[in-house]
Order: structure tokens, then C-alpha cells, then sequence
């Protein structure tokens, strides 16, 4: 129960924290902080069990198809990592009010809440597809959290999440060898299977160096390691909490995690002790070549965590604590220190070397923790950094191999520490007593005359106190291991079962090697300190020319050379490239398989009747049609044909005896044109004129295609009884469904799945519309009138009479008549629409027909106004949508609930009247139907053309000139824009996400909607609109 | 079997306009392909048995397979979604032409 209340508790704060980051700001910290206290305290029963030895266990059924259960299992180590979690991160979230700026502040707290749920899941669950997920959700948002800090973060955060991911996908795979050789994907049983000793040695060593590869990734172990000094882009908090104390340590959670299975297994030994220990050579050497202290500080983290790597790679009892002990005392001491460089970056605002003044004087306290973090860093006892790494030492001996294996680990681990010492030492004297000193006003805070020190920052005591909070905390840990250790030993229990550690952790163990090489690291230090200036120069000078993130551009720059080679194959430059192949493999296998069928086994005889007299008398019209559409070169004639074919197909596809399908038919085709039309006012007025002999070849391909087409449609169809599924449906559908439109039923009710996903492929294609054009900036969808200069042209009619032309020319004098019509026709067409609505059940009909109808009203209204308008509140259409597809999911929930299956209609009388809910399904429908239609007749009508006139052409000399000075009020982004936002004064000048500065959201500009403004007109007035 | 000869005619407008650079053409070549595929649909269902399938309107032993009409019912909606999904790709910049090389000596 402990477990379910933490996260419980956790996924309520990730639900919560959009309310309360709207309610708190940036403030919200506390709350947040709150939060996990809360947590800690339901947990801490878990945590008396798994000290007792009888962890807790919670489990739920979850996917029980593929076995996959949400277990959970708090034993030792599943505690340590919960704790460090939890109460790292309530401190990191206090800290974040001081150091976080104002405002909401929503994906901080938001990712950083499901971080922490996501790392409590991954080191408290059993299941290991559990384990899984959650592993990837730590990644994801330790790349959100990089990414969300501007374009610096976007390399980083990409190279960031490129090897987290290599991690995830190694692990997959370990997780499926594991799931094969014991059979289990309970964490507890796979790791202490007797499998194991029978499995092939070779399939387990490869299994346990893939999980020992994940770890690294995420652990940013060598060769892995460059991520981390990346993910510095991102805010202090976040690498105060993720790359401190959280994500960096679930790679070394999951090495302790799968220590049972693998810590005798040679391969996973050697990997981890050679890569920890170089890691932390190399993360040591790096850290000292930084200026920035925030880079420092990230290859010193990859420097410890080599440390702890190693250590577990020994494996032994003592190996394991020490690396348990100093997983603890590194969360401590490092979560501060990096929040203490974010009180250095906000006193100095700047965090290299050698240019942040002298803090010392101007912030002793941040000094003295700064030192005491530092020095629990390096190792001086009596902190608790120096009994870890004396125990990481004590562990290192242990090394397989031999007494000199142990010994070189010892060394190598010593000269790491050096290095330590070293860097510890040149971030406290470089950020706190060797900068250039400060002058008086600076201290003052006036703004004085530009010297050589930089002005300061006020200081946050929020930030200051909870940055000292972990350090401080150690220091009296130190004293307390007897306590230490009884949180210590049930983790090594867990992570090696069968053994029972004694450790004896102690700040004096009399005269030993660790001890002998602790005081030689000290000495080493003191001289390094006391040489520093030289010994900094020396490694600012031995820099590598390049460093990891160089090293993984590269390698991405040479995946991408053959990449775009393969781009080049496919780039869509023209349709035909991607059209033709395709088309021409469909036509070989129809034309072979017919002709084999032939020659083979013979056609079945055809039905009788197939054919009708219609039939061909449409055929000829079709073929009529079909070749205006494909010859002509005015684009209005080719509409008139297309639309002659759509026409023609509605008349066959009645002789088919489909109604429904007639009237959908139908009305579609009238849309689409009205569509069309808009569209072709923006476009020149002919298609381009090809070669003939290109024309020529794409005519013979598509006559190839057509033929093959045909053959199919000759050879497939037409030649059995009918099928036992249509008399099924024609036979029991009315009575099951109490509906007579058997095809209406079949779309609302038995195969209503279907249509939800026709219905969102419609939505979506609005939402689609909406999103792209949002991302093309204005210029490119409406290049500006002035720069497509189009030759004068004479007009299409020629009209002597000043007020003859101005009949023709002139727009709102032609809408006067489809004004008066649409007030009459406004009324009928809502009520022909609520019948077809209504009879849809029985009759043909229904919620797309009606809402078709419906969209009639939209189009003429659009049709009936003088100039383009945008026609209803601006974010409608979005909404219409989202409630339609929202109704039909809700409706189909009301079936799972009530009927017991997801969309399952619920039939009922009422006044006399049959109802089912599959008329709400309908609703759904409509209302989606209706949204997108809006959105195309407000976005595709926008009629600042470059090519035609629309209402703007002037009549000079005999000339159609175009009025280029007649600025249109709203142009296609700026309606994509007000789809989103609501009303704007313009257009955006910019892709999604970057929003202009004059950009609020006041609802108080208030634009001209169009409404069927006729009154004016049958009463004889003047117009009140202003078209002219 | 006049109804094939129709899909075919449809299909070879349909490519043969899909083929061409204006993005225009291609829709409309797009709609004629989709009129096909709805006549092929329809095709499947026997076109021998051409009754309304709807309840007492129609005896059972002469109403159509409702089965394909409700599918092309729903290829009809999703054809009105693409089509204006690709309508509005094509006014970006006011001219749907694809991208045209000099060097092919195609005239206005």
C-alpha cells in the first residue's frame, strides 16, 4: 500500500501541475516540493520493510494479454534510488523558485513531475517491460527538459537524445534475451532464475553487455559519455536534479538492479571496471580543461559515476556497498554543488573562470558551502565523500584478476581522484578567490562606470538555502553509518542475494593501503593548490581539438552524406518519380494474374445482368468528360468537366442502387467544387503546356494503368452469388438494429469503428490544413500582389455603358441576388438538414448527409458576401471538430460502460419516438463534417491573389489593371493564426512557436463576421457593406 | 461488363492527370482514381442485384450488397478530406506548379 500511495501521489502532482503552474507561476516549486515530501513520508513504511528484509509488493493486471503486470517491488535497492529520487528532487523544486524566472513556467514543472514519477516507477517496479517504459520516459524527458531551454539546446539535446535511445534500445534487447532464457518478466524471478547457470555462456555474456551498455549510456560512461557536458544547455535545476542525482544514476540503478544475474559473469566484470575506470580518468582530465564551472561540473559527475561503475563492475560485497554508499553520498554533494554554480551564475552572470569576480567577500556563506561540497568531492575526511571513496577503494582491490588487478584498479582509481582534487580545488578558487577583484559600486549595486568586474546579481537566499541543504546534510551522515548502513545493507542483499555484507564503514580503520592512498591524493592536492596558476595553464593547454559532441556530429553528418544519396533516389521533385513504379508493379501483377487465371484454371461464369442500358450511356458521357478534363488548358474548364464527371458518377452509382451513397456523392461533389473554385482564384489561369511527346508517354502509361484497371474490375467482380455476409445484413440488420437503412445502420452501428476513424481521418485533415499553413509564413502561402507582376489584359466582356461595366466588374451589386436568396433559403435548408438527420435511421440519410446540408448554408452564406470574410468565430472550426470526434468517442464509451462494448449502440423509446445513442454517434459526425468545411471556406477563400483580381481590377483605357494598393483585411495566415488564437490584427510573421511581441490575446479586437446582412437590400436601402 | 470499361477510363484520366506538374491536375487526377475505386468497390458487391438495400422498400432476393455502399460511403468522406487537404497545399505561393528545371524548354 506504501508503494501505491508515493505513486499515487506522484501521478497526482504530474496531473495537478498544469492547475497548479496556472494557479502559482513559478512559485509552483513549492507545491511540487510538497508533493514529493509527501510521498517520502507514504513511502517510508516501504522503507522499514525493505530494512527489515521483507520488501513490499504491489501488484496490478495491466496488458494481461502479453503478461505484462504493473508490479512493483520495493526491496534495498529500489529504496536507495526512491529516497535519492524523492528528496533530491523536493530540494531541486524549492530551489527552482528562487532560481527560475517569472511566469507559468508549465513544461518545467510538468517534466520535471513526470520525470520523477517516471524514475520512481523504473527503480521501484518488478516488471521488467515496466522497467522498460520507464526507462524511456526518463529519457524523453531529460531531452524535453534540454530542448525546452531555447535553439543553443537543440544539438545538444538531439546528440542527448541519441544515445539515451541507443541505451533504450539496447536495453529492449537485453530484456528480450532475459524474457527468453528465464521465461519471466518478473524482475525478481528473471534475475535469480537457476536458467542462468544452464543458458549458453555466450548468450548471457552478450545479454549482460548490452544491459551494461544501457547503463553506460545513461550513465555517461566512456565512450557515451558526451552527452552529459551536452545536457549542461539545459537549466540548473534540471542539472542539479537529472544530471546529478536522477538520470545519470538510473544507469547505475539498473547495473546494481541486474547485478544477480550478471556479477559473476566475466564480460560484464571487465567492461564495467575498464570503462569505469577510464571514465573517470577522462572525465577528470576534461573537467579540469573547462572554463565554463557548469561543464565542470558535468565531467566531474562523469568522473564519479566511472567511480561507482567500476566498483559495481568488481562486484564483490565490499565493491557493492561502496558503490551503494557513494551513489548516496554523490547525490548529496553534487545535487548541491550544481545548484550552487546556479547561485554563482546568478550572483556573477557569468560562469567562466578566470571572468567571475572574487565572490568571497560579496558571498562568504556560498563560499563555505561551495568548499565543504567540494571537499566531500575530493575525499578529506571526515565527510562523507571520504568514507565512500575510501570504501570504493577498499572495493577496488577486490578486482578478479589477480592481487595486481586490484592493485592497478586502486592506482587508477587513485590517480582519478587527483584529478578530482584538482578540479574541486580550480572550481572553488576560480569562482570564488581568483577572479578579478570587485570594485565598491559593484558591491553597492549602482550602476557605475564599466570596469574591469561585472556588475552583480542579487542573491536568492531560496536558492542559497536549498543549495546548502544536500551539503549540509551529508556532513552530520558522516557520523551517523552505523545508521548509514542499515539503508545500505539491504541493497547489496538485493543486488547480490546469498551473501550477507557486514560492512564496517568508519571513518578510521586504522593504517591501511585506502587510507596510505587518500593521504598521498591530499598531498598531491595541497601542491596542485598551492601550484595552481601553472598547473591550470598546463591544462588549458591540453585540450583535444575536438570533444565528444564533435565526435557524434561526425558520425551523424557521415550517416547523413549516403542518406541523402538515398534522398536523391526519392526526392519528391515530381509525383511521377514516386507515382510511376508503383503503379507500373500493380499493373504486372494484375495483367499477370488475370492471364495466368486464364490460361490456368478459367474465369467463373459472370452473373447474369450485369449490365444495364444506363450503363453505357454513361460510359460515353464519363469518357467525354473525362477527356476535357485531361486536354483542356483553362483550369475553369477543367473544373466544369471534373465536376461533369463527379455529376456522371453520382447517376451511376444510383442505377447501382445505392442512395445513401448517391446523396453523399452528390452533395461532396458540390463542396468540392465550391472548394476548387476557391482555390483557382489564386492560381494562374491555365495549366503549363508540355512537349508533346511527354504528354504522349505519361498518356500511353496511364492508358496501361487504366487497361489493367479495367481488367481487374472484369476479372474480380460480378462472377458469384451474393455473399453470405450481405445476406446477413440484409436479412437480420433491420431487425438488430431497428433501423430500415441497412447501410446507415451498417456505418452507426456495426461497423461504427470504422467510421469513428473515417470521422477523425476528416477532423484531421482540418487540423492537418490548419497545422502546415501555420508554418509556412505569410510571404510564401500570399506572395505580396506587387511582386507577381501580371501583364494588362483586356476584359472578358466588353461593355460599352459606364453602369453596364459597373454591373459586371463591380462585386456587390452581383450578390444581391444570392442574398435575397439565401435569407429564404437559410431556413428550409436547416430543416431539410435536421429531417435527413433525422431519418437517417430508416431512410436514406444521416448525420454526414444532414451536416453536408448544413455546410450548403456555410458555402452560400460565403458566396453571398461582396468581399472574402471569415465566417464565424475564428477558433469554431477547431472546436467543432475536437466536440466531434470528442461526441463519438463519448458515445462509444457510453456503449463499453452500458452495453459492454465500445460503441455498442443503447436503444430506447421516448415520446412515442425509437432513439438510440448511435444518433449522438451522428451528431458527432455532423459537427466535424461542419468544422472542416469551415475550415476550408476560411482559409482557402482568403483573396489577396497574385494572379486574378477577385474584386480588385481596375478599368483603365480599355485595360483590366490590378489595384495592387487595395490591401486585403486578412490574408490565409493570419485566418490559420485566429483558427488557433482567436482574433488578431495580423498576420504572423513567424513558424508555430515563435510568437511575435506584439501578440496577445485579448479578445477585443473585433473584426466584421459574416452574417446574411440583407435586410438593408429588400427593404431598399443602400448596403451597408462596403464592397466595391 | 460496361462498369470495367468506365474504371478504366476513369483510371487512365486519373493517372494520366496525376502524372502531370500541376498539383491542380493531380488532384483532379486524385478525384478521378477515387470515382474508379468507389465503381470498383460497388463492382464487388454484384452489380447484377441493384435494389435499394433498404428494409420494406426492397425484396431481399433483389436489394444490392449494402456492405460496399457503407465502405464507399466512407472512401467518399475521406476522398472530400484529402482532396482538400491537397487543394490547400497547392495555392502556397499562388502558383501549384512543381518545381520546373530550365532546362526542359517547357513553354507557358
Amino acid at each position: 500500500m506504501p508503494i501505491v500511495l508515493t505513486i499515487g501521489v506522484l501521478t497526482a502532482l504530474v496531473i495537478l501541475t498544469p492547475v497548479v503552474t496556472s494557479l502559482l507561476g513559478h512559485r509552483s516549486g513549492w507545491v511540487l516540493a510538497g508533493g514529493y515530501l509527501l510521498a517520502t513520508v507514504s513511502f517510508l513504511p516501504a522503507v522499514t520493510a525493505a530494512v527489515a528484509g521483507s520488501p513490499l509488493e504491489w501488484t496490478m493486471s495491466w496488458i494481461p494479454g502479453l503478461d505484462v503486470e504493473l508490479a512493483f517491488r520495493a526491496d534495498g535497492i529500489g529504496v536507495v534510488f526512491t529516497l535519492i529520487a524523492l528528496l533530491i528532487g523536493a530540494v531541486v523544486l524549492a530551489y527552482s523558485v528562487g532560481y527560475l524566472e517569472r511566469g507559468r513556467q508549465l513544461s518545467f514543472y510538468w517534466l520535471m513531475a513526470t520525470f520523477t514519477l517516471a524514475m520512481t516507477g523504473l527503480v521501484l517496479t518488478d516488471d521488467l517491460f515496466v522497467l522498460f517504459l520507464c526507462w524511456e520516459a526518463t529519457s524523453l524527458a531529460s531531452f524535453l527538459l534540454i530542448a525546452r531551454s531555447g535553439t543553443t539546446a537543440e544539438a545538444p539535446s538531439m546528440r542527448t537524445l541519441l544515445l539515451t535511445f541507443l541505451g533504450g534500445l539496447t536495453l529492449l534487447t537485453a530484456i528480450a534475451g532475459i524474457v527468453v532464457v528465464t521465461g519471466t518478466a518478473r524482475i525478481s524471478e528473471a534475475l535469480t532464475s537457476p536458467a542462468w547457470d544452464g543458458a549458453n555462456p555466450a548468450l548471457v555474456s552478450t545479454i549482460a553487455v548490452l544491459v551494461a551498455v544501457s547503463a553506460m549510456t545513461k550513465s555517461a560512461q566512456f565512450p557515451f559519455h558526451s552527452w552529459l557536458p551536452d545536457a549542461m544547455a539545459a537549466a540548473t535545476p534540471v542539472s542539479a536534479y537529472l544530471h546529478a542525482a536522477a538520470v545519470v544514476k538510473a544507469g547505475v540503478f539498473l547495473l546494481i538492479r541486474f547485478s544477480p544475474a550478471f556479477s559473476a559473469v566475466p564480460a560484464w566484470n571487465g567492461l564495467l571496471i575498464v570503462a569505469g575506470l577510464v571514465t573517470t580518468a577522462i572525465g577528470g582530465w576534461f573537467a579540469l580543461t573547462q572554463t565554463d564551472i557548469k561543464k565542470l561540473m558535468a565531467y566531474s559527475t562523469v568522473s564519479q559515476l566511472g567511480l561507482i561503475t567500476a566498483a559495481i563492475g568488481v562486484g564483490t560485497e565490499a565493491a557493492m556497498i561502496a558503490a551503494v554508499l557513494h551513489v548516496i553520498a554523490h547525490a548529496l554533494f553534487k545535487s548541491g554543488l550544481f545548484m550552487m554554480v546556479g547561485v554563482v551564475d546568478h550572483l556573477a552572470h557569468i560562469r567562466d573562470v578566470g571572468r567571475i569576480p572574487r565572490l568571497i567577500g560579496r558571498a562568504p556563506v556560498s563560499f563555505a558551502v561551495t568548499v565543504l561540497g567540494c571537499a566531500s568531492m575530493a575525499g578529506i575526511p571526515p565527510l562523507l565523500g571520504f568514507v565512500s571513496k575510501e570504501s570504493v577503494f577498499t572495493g577496488l582491490l577486490d578486482s578478479p584478476g589477480g592481487a595486481w588487478a586490484g592493485w592497478a584498479a586502486l592506482v587508477a582509481g587513485a590517480a582519478g581522484s587527483v584529478l578530482t582534487f584538482a578540479y574541486c580545488a580550480k572550481l572553488v578558487f576560480g569562482a570564488f578567490v581568483d577572479g578579478p577583484a570587485l570594485r565598491d559600486e559593484d558591491r553597492t549595486g549602482n550602476d557605475g562606470p564599466h570596469g574591469e568586474a561585472p556588475q552583480l546579481g542579487p542573491q536568492s537566499p531560496v536558492m542559497l538555502v536549498f543549495a546548502a541543504l544536500p551539503i549540509l546534510a551529508s556532513v552530520p551522515l558522516a557520523f551517523m553509518l552505523p545508521q548509514l548502513e542499515r539503508l545500505v545493507v539491504p541493497a547489496v542483499t538485493a543486488a547480490l542475494p546469498g551473501t550477507e555484507p557486514a560492512p564496517h564503514l568508519a571513518l578510521w580503520h586504522g593504517v591501511t593501503p585506502e587510507l596510505v592512498a587518500t593521504f598521498a591524493i591530499l598531498a598531491l592536492g595541497i601542491v596542485i593548490i598551492v601550484a595552481r596558476a601553472g598547473v591550470w595553464r598546463f591544462f588549458d593547454r591540453a585540450v583535444l581539438p575536438f570533444d565528444g559532441a564533435d565526435v557524434i556530429s561526425a558520425i551523424e553528418q557521415g550517416l547523413i552524406r549516403p542518406a541523402r544519396a538515398l534522398m536523391d533516389f526519392t526526392t519528391p521533385v515530381r509525383a511521377a518519380r514516386h507515382v510511376v513504379p508503383g503503379l507500373a508493379m500493380l499493373a504486372l501483377v494484375i495483367l499477370g494474374g488475370v492471364g495466368a487465371i486464364v490460361e490456368g484454371p478459367g474465369l467463373p461464369q459472370p452473373q447474369e445482368g450485369l449490365n444495364r442500358p444506363i450503363d453505357a450511356v454513361l460510359l460515353a458521357l464519363i469518357t467525354l468528360a473525362v477527356l476535357v478534363a485531361c486536354f483542356a488548358r483553362s483550369r475553369m474548364t477543367a473544373i466544369v468537366a471534373l465536376s461533369a464527371v463527379g455529376i456522371l458518377a453520382t447517376v451511376q452509382i444510383m442505377s447501382l442502387g445505392a442512395p445513401d451513397v448517391t446523396l453523399t456523392q452528390l452533395l461532396v461533389e458540390a463542396m468540392t467544387i465550391i472548394i476548387m473554385m476557391l482555390v483557382l482564384q489564386k492560381l494562374p489561369r491555365t495549366f503549363w503546356k508540355y512537349p508533346r511527346r511527354f504528354q504522349l508517354k505519361r498518356g500511353a502509361f496511364a492508358l496501361v494503368i487504366g487497361v489493367s484497371m479495367g481488367t481487374a474490375t472484369w476479372a474480380l467482380a460480378g462472377r458469384r452469388e451474393r455473399s453470405d455476409l450481405a445476406m446477413y445484413y440484409l436479412e437480420q440488420a433491420p431487425e438488430i438494429s431497428g433501423g430500415s437503412n441497412i447501410v446507415n445502420t451498417i456505418l452507426v452501428e456495426f461497423r461504427a469503428l470504422d467510421t469513428l476513424g473515417e470521422l477523425t481521418v476528416l477532423g484531421m485533415a482540418g487540423i492537418a490544413i490548419v497545422a502546415v499553413m501555420s508554418s509556412v509564413r505569410d510571404r510564401y502561402i500570399d506572395p505580396p500582389a506587387e511582386d507577381v507582376p501580371e501583364v494588362p489584359r483586356t476584359p472578358y466582356v466588353k461593355l460599352g455603358h459606364a453602369s453596364s461595366q459597373r454591373a459586371v466588374f463591380v462585386s456587390w451589386p452581383n450578390v444581391i441576388p444570392i442574398q435575397l436568396t439565401v435569407r429564404r433559403l437559410i431556413p428550409i435548408l436547416a430543416i431539410t438538414s435536421a429531417i435527413v438527420f433525422w431519418r437517417g435511421h430508416n431512410e436514406p440519410g444521416g448525420g454526414f448527409i444532414a451536416a453536408l446540408i448544413g455546410s450548403a448554408v456555410i458555402g452560400l452564406l460565403y458566396m453571398s458576401t461582396t468581399t472574402d470574410r471569415a465566417i464565424g468565430p475564428p477558433q469554431a472550426p477547431v472546436g467543432l471538430i475536437g466536440g466531434g470526434v470528442l461526441t463519438a468517442v463519448l458515445t462509444g464509451a457510453v456503449g463499453l460502460m452500458a452495453a459492454g462494448s465500445f460503441l455498442e449502440p443503447l436503444h430506447g423509446q421516448f415520446l412515442g419516438q425509437h432513439f438510440t445513442t448511435s444518433m449522438l454517434f451522428d451528431v458527432g459526425v455532423y459537427l466535424a463534417v461542419l468544422g472542416l468545411m469551415l475550415i476550408s471556406f476560411n482559409l482557402l477563400g482568403t483573396s489577396d491573389s497574385a494572379f486574378t483580381p477577385a474584386g480588385n481590377d481596375v478599368l483603365v483605357d480599355g485595360q483590366m489593371l490590378r489595384d495592387v494598393v487595395d490591401v486585403t483585411p486578412e490574408s490565409t495566415r493570419e485566418r490559420v493564426d485566429e483558427m488557433v488564437y482567436g482574433e488578431m490584427t495580423g498576420p504572423m510573421e513567424s513558424v508555430r512557436g515563435e510568437r511575435p511581441p506584439w501578440w496577445n490575446r485579448s479578445g477585443r479586437i473585433r473584426k466584421q463576421r459574416v452574417g446574411a446582412r440583407t435586410a438593408s437590400m429588400s427593404r431598399g436601402r443602400e448596403s451597408e457593406e462596403d464592397g466595391s | 461488363m460496361i462498369l470495367a470499361v468506365t474504371v478504366a477510363v476513369l483510371v487512365t484520366g486519373g493517372v494520366y492527370l496525376t502524372l502531370q506538374r500541376s498539383m491542380v491536375r493531380a488532384v483532379f487526377g486524385m478525384t478521378m482514381i477515387s470515382h474508379a475505386a468507389n465503381f470498383m468497390l460497388l463492382a464487388s458487391g454484384v452489380s447484377a442485384w441493384r435494389g435499394e438495400p433498404i428494409d420494406g422498400r426492397t425484396d431481399v432476393s433483389l436489394a444490392a450488397d449494402p456492405l460496399p455502399q457503407a465502405f464507399v460511403l466512407t472512401a467518399i468522406v475521406i476522398t472530400l478530406a484529402v482532396t482538400i487537404f491537397m487543394l490547400s497545399t497547392a495555392v502556397f505561393g499562388h502558383d501549384d506548379d512543381q518545381y520546373r528545371l530550365p532546362e526542359t524548354g517547357e513553354e507557358r
